[in-house]
C-alpha cells in the first residue's frame, strides 16, 4: 500500500519514473524498519510517512513511536548510519554489506541492508532525532539528479 | 519437455523450469514480504542441491521482477556465496535497461568467478 500510495503521489508530482522509483524504494524501506523496530501500544499510535519536495531535493520523512527497551535498536541505527557515512562512496559501504552478510549462517535472515541501499541506490543522506514524546523520525534527503 | 513448478507468496512469484542443462527459478511480481528468506531459501537451497547433483546450471531470472525490499536480497546473495564456495554453476539474469535492477544487481558482481562458473549479467 505504502509502494503504490507512494508512487502515485510522486507521479502526479510530475516526478520522472526512474526517479519516483528510487525515491518510493527509499520510502518503503524505511516504513518496514518503523514496522519492524516501532513499538505501538494502541491502535493510535501509527507510522507517519512524509514527502517534503523542492525544487532540488526530496526529503522522506518516517515517525514512528519507539518505547525505552527500543534504545539498543537507536544506537544500532546510529552506528550504522555512522558507518555508512564513512564511506566516501555508498557503493562501498553497500558491498561491504553485502559481502557480510554472505559471511552469515544461512538460516540468519536479518540483512540491515536497508540503510546501506538508501544511501547508495537511493542516493540519499539519512539522519535521526527522537521527539519529547519518545517519537523516532528517520529522515533520508535525496538530491535529484 | 521442460518440468515446470510455481510458487507464490504475497506479490512474489518464483517459477521454477527444468530441462536437460538448467534449472531455472524466474522471480516476478514484487517481493516486498518482512521475512522473504522464510519462502525463498528452501526453495534456492533445494534448486542449488539439485543443480550440484546433476551438473546443471541454475539460472536465477529476476528480469520481471517489479520491485524487491532488501530483506530478498539476503538469501540471494547467501545463495550466490554458497554457490561460490562450492561448485555449482549459477547464473544471475537482470535487466539492464531497467535503473534499478542495474544498480541492485550489478552490486552483486563480487560474487563473479573469473572461470564464469557464477555470472552475473546484464541483458537487453
Amino acid at each position: 500500500m505504502v509502494n503504490s500510495t507512494v508512487e502515485e503521489f510522486l507521479h502526479d508530482s510530475g516526478i520522472g519514473a526512474d526517479e519516483g522509483f528510487r525515491l518510493t524504494m527509499i520510502a518503503c524501506e524505511l516504513v518496514e524498519n518503523a514496522i519492524k523496530y516501532g513499538h505501538f501500544q494502541s491502535e493510535l499510535e501509527e507510522i507517519q510517512l512524509t514527502l517534503k519536495l523542492t525544487e532540488n531535493t526530496v526529503t522522506v520523512q518516517v515517525r514512528n513511536p519507539v518505547s525505552d527497551t527500543s534504545r539498543r535498536d537507536l544506537r544500532e541505527l546510529d552506528r550504522t548510519i555512522q558507518w555508512t557515512r564513512s564511506f566516501q562512496d555508498p557503493f562501498e559501504a553497500y558491498v561491504e554489506r553485502v559481502k557480510a552478510i554472505s559471511g552469515e549462517p544461512l538460516e540468519m535472515s536479518k540483512s540491515c541492508l536497508g540503510i546501506a541501499r538508501i544511501a547508495y541506490e537511493g542516493r540519499a543522506a539519512l539522519d535521526f532525532y527522537l521527539d519529547e514524546d519518545g517519537s523516532l523520525s528517520v529522515s533520508a534527503v535525496s538530491t535529484f539528479a | 519437455m521442460p518440468i515446470s513448478e510455481s510458487y507464490v507468496h504475497d506479490q512474489l512469484e518464483l517459477t521454477s523450469t527444468e530441462d536437460e542443462s538448467s534449472l531455472t527459478i524466474r522471480f516476478s511480481g514484487k517481493s516486498i514480504l518482512r521475512d522473504p528468506a522464510e519462502f525463498m531459501m528452501p526453495i534456492l537451497i533445494t534448486a542449488l542441491q539439485s543443480v550440484t547433483s546433476s551438473d546443471k546450471r541454475l539460472v536465477l531470472d529476476f528480469r520481471e521482477l517489479a520491485y524487491m525490499n532488501s530483506s530478498t536480497l539476503t538469501p540471494i546473495i547467501k545463495v550466490l556465496e554458497k554457490a561460490r564456495l562450492g561448485a555449482s554453476k549459477v547464473t544471475a539474469l537482470y535487466k539492464k535497461n531497467v535503473k534499478w535492477q542495474s544498480i541492485s544487481f550489478s552490486a552483486l558482481s563480487i560474487f563473479k568467478t573469473p572461470d564464469a562458473r557464477i555470472e552475473i549479467t546484464g541483458v537487453e
